[in-house]
């Protein structure tokens, strides 16, 4: 096999000058501290999405994006399609899976203040990722065109038309009329398959570049500590370091298997849009904490009508988000900065806190 | 037919006193109201009030006068009232007894009236009700027993399905009640066989699951005592129609129990098993010979000589054998579909094969095992399909568990490999 190996490095070298990736394979390392597992969750996003794609692009083979057959074609995967109740199952838990694992590094990031200088750009990419990966979500949840992702869908939409301005467009944009449609389906799924896929690679292939040109980033404690002269404690990343993230993939496969296995993702009843409006509709768990809030909100604040100011305020937030390596200036300079500290744990225990109230609130 | 002379002779003279309404626009100004609505004595002012606010006769124009005669246009109360004055402006004052059948005529019974303001509406009310055991009892000059302004009300009177009008649907009973809930109202009026006519009716129907469904469950197609007893023509159901009245809305009961010995025997039709305004929601128990089965009511369990019993106890093992193979696969398929298979075909079957239960269920009616029989059959056919298609999926969640273990334990041992490989690389480092 390793002979194999030489043979073709050594044909590729004869034709392509290979050095500059030799030399990042034998020099890239990563460092070792106390936090270093939060460097997995990045890899296990990755893993993830790359689980998303596989499956995805599996279902597309069955699947029928149009409201008369979008139903029955997923019923037909999950029932008559070989494996396919394996493959929907893996692609809706997984999903669930990602976005966990990609709040989860948005966190880690967030409170080891990785964005820190000269990470700015990786931080507002990732930041963007996250956001896309929502989209992934909220499109992806209508696909299968059940009750409940209908009328979610048609709640999450109408949320987008309280925004100010805009609204109304967007709202139109969204549903590709007044109300949710077989329209809405078609424009969804071309969301879900190939606008925020594309948009996802280019985002991604920059993240990925980002975080290989810059290295890993330490905390902030380590940093100090080099600055005194300490050196710094690596781990190759070829091959000690790629192989525990590959180790965490497959404890993260064999999670989504058992997962997919025992607790299928139902399918519902097929959505009708003249039926009235089930009780107890909510969208995915991640988008709880911020419909619940919406709920919450008094009708007038002010004389502006309360979901008005919550959506202009979540949408502060997610600006706020994306230029944070910009404000948090103290951070910058390598001091701490203990406010970002604060607003993120207030931000994580919000999310916590309302996703479980949204989730049992009636 | 002598006893109903006065009553029209009465409508007549009523009809030439009065002028036909509608024919006319409301008259301005309407001093009865002006005046009524400032007098202290409440018994005069209150119809006032009631006509001023939601009243179907005053939207559409009419006036006090229509009904109660006198000259609105009249400033002086003695010519407003005068009873002598020309006809059209005679004072006639409160209807009484057949006098507010006339009154209500009038225009009720004119079709021609009636087409320019409700064209789908009957106008042969006041027929029915001359046929009512209200309208003979009035007709023997009777006048504790309702007319049309009892039930729907004199002044601020409301739409049939105006849902506070005292006639609506869910209001009927009450309406009833008002009079036959009413032991001191009640006093007197006997049944054909002598006895005391009941007053409990009211207290009974509350139970009844009609009363459920129609107050609880919101649904109006529900019956109340019209549409058992008639309304206008209210009367109780003979003897014989009862199964005919039941069968207005329960049409295949009736048709299956047309076809029983019972049709023959039961004096009371459905009333004999079901009861009349205490209809309660009926069961499996009732089917039977023994315990609280009604069938033991006239049949003796166990006896050989009773066919009857006999072929209650089979229809009703049937019927419990085919509801236990249901319940049975219900829970087989719920295990499967909470496994994670896929279902739905068997839960359709299984839907189909209540259908079927509910047919038998029916057809007990016609109180023949062997019709009974025929249709558990097709129930029992589709529960042994579902049961086949159970051992399938059994055999599916059996490999997919396998296939999981297969899987965990491969996924397991690459990741005990890559652990012993990462200690080993680490060691070599280490020893560099």
């Amino acid at each position: 096999m390793s002979v194999m190996l030489q043979q073709t490095t050594a044909w590729l070298e004869e034709r392509f000058d290979l050095s500059g990736v030799r030399h990042f394979v034998a020099e890239k390392g990563v460092p070792i501290h106390a936090q270093k597992v939060w460097y997995y969750l990045g890899g296990i996003t990755l893993f993830l999405f790359a689980v998303q794609i596989f499956t995805g692009i599996l279902l597309l083979l069955y699947y029928r994006p149009s409201a008369a057959e979008a139903y029955e074609s997923v019923q037909f995967i999950v029932t008559k399609v070989r494996f396919g109740w394996l493959i929907r199952n893996v692609h809706s838990w997984s999903a669930n899976l990602l976005i966990a694992a990609a709040f989860a590094h948005f966190f880690s990031v967030f409170l080891l203040k990785s964005y820190r200088k000269p990470r700015e750009l990786t931080w507002a990419s990732g930041i963007l990722l996250l956001f896309l990966m929502l989209g992934f979500g909220f499109s992806g949840y209508l696909l299968p065109w059940n009750e409940l992702s209908f009328f979610a869908t048609k709640v999450g939409t109408g949320i987008a038309g309280g925004v100010p301005i805009a609204g109304h467009f967007l709202l139109r944009l969204l549903r590709g009329g007044d109300d949710v449609t077989g329209a809405t389906l078609s424009r969804f799924y071309g969301l879900h398959v190939a606008v925020l896929p594309a948009m996802t690679t280019a985002l991604l292939a920059l993240h990925l570049l980002f975080v290989q040109r810059q290295g890993m980033s330490v905390p902030l404690e380590t940093e100090h500590r080099l600055e005194t002269g300490e050196p710094l404690r690596q781990m190759p990343f070829f091959p000690n370091y790629i192989l525990r993230d590959v180790l965490a993939w497959y404890v993260v496969l064999a999670i989504l298997a058992a997962l997919a296995a025992f607790y299928p993702w139902e399918l519902g009843t097929k959505a009708d849009p003249f039926a009235p409006v089930p009780p107890g509709i909510r969208p995915e768990w991640y988008f709880l904490a911020v419909f619940h809030t919406l709920k919450l909100l008094p009708s007038h604040i002010l004389g502006i009508e309360g979901e008005r100011i919550g959506i202009v305020a979540f949408g502060l937030v997610a600006a706020f988000l994306v230029f944070v390596p910009f404000l948090d200036r103290r951070a910058s300079r390598g001091a701490r900065s203990p406010l970002f500290t604060v607003a993120a744990v207030l931000g994580l225990v919000y999310l916590i806190t309302f996703t479980i109230v949204g989730h049992y609130a009636k | 037919m002598r006893r109903t002379a006065p009553a029209f002779t009465a409508i007549a003279l009523t009809l030439i006193a009065l002028r036909p309404a509608g024919a006319q626009p409301a008259r301005e100004p309407n001093t009865c109201a002006t005046c009524h609505a400032s007098v202290p004595e409440q018994r005069l002012a209150a119809p006032a009030a009631l006509f001023a606010g939601s009243d179907v006769h005053r939207d559409r124009g009419f006036a006090c006068a229509d009904c109660h005669g006198g000259d609105p246009t009249a400033a002086e109360k003695s010519r407003a009232h005068d009873r002598t004055g020309r006809a059209s402006t005679a004072f006639i004052g409160k209807p009484v007894g057949q006098a507010i059948i006339a009154a209500c005529a009038r225009c009720h019974s004119d079709a021609e009236l009636m087409r320019t303001f409700a064209p789908k509406q009957r106008v042969d009310q006041a027929t029915e009700y001359a046929t009512s055991v209200h309208g003979s009892q009035l007709a023997r000059g009777d006048t504790r027993v309702a007319t049309c302004a009892s039930c729907h009300g004199a002044h601020g009177i409301r739409l049939v399905n105006d849902a506070k009008s005292p006639v609506f649907a869910a209001n009927v009973a009450a309406t009833c009640a008002r009079c036959h809930a009413d032991p001191q109202h009640m006093a007197g009026y006997k049944l054909p066989d002598g006895s005391p006519l009941p007053t409990q009716q009211f207290a009974d129907y509350r139970q009844s699951v009609h009363y459920a469904a129609l107050t609880r469950v919101n649904d109006l197609s529900a019956p109340t005592c019209n549409d058992c007893h008639g309304n206008h023509g209210a009367a109780p159901p003979g003897v014989g129609s009862i199964a005919n009245v039941c069968g207005t809305c329960h049409a295949v009961f009736a048709q299956k129990f047309e076809a029983s010995v019972h049709r023959q025997i039961f004096d009371k039709g459905c009333v004999e098993c079901h009861g009349n305004h205490a209809v309660m929601k009926p069961s499996d128990e009732m089917l039977g010979a023994g315990g609280r089965a009604i069938c033991a009511t006239c049949h003796t369990a166990g006896s050989a000589d009773d066919k009857g019993a006999q072929a209650a106890e089979r229809m009703r093992a049937r019927i419990d054998g085919l509801k236990t193979s249901i319940e049975h696969s219900d829970a087989v398929v719920a295990r499967f579909r909470n496994a994670g298979i896929e279902v739905s075909d068997d839960e359709l079957a299984l839907h189909d094969a209540r259908t079927v239960l509910t047919l038998a269920r029916t057809e007990i009616h016609a109180a023949d095992p062997a019709r009974v029989d025929a249709v558990i059959e097709g129930g029992a056919a589709i529960v042994a399909r579902v049961d086949k298609n159970a051992e399938g999926d059994a055999r599916e969640l059996q490999f997919r568990r396998r296939g999981l273990a297969l899987s965990l334990g491969a996924i397991l041992i690459v990741v005990v490999a890559l652990a012993l490989k990462v200690r080993q690389i680490d060691r070599d480092r280490a020893n560099r």
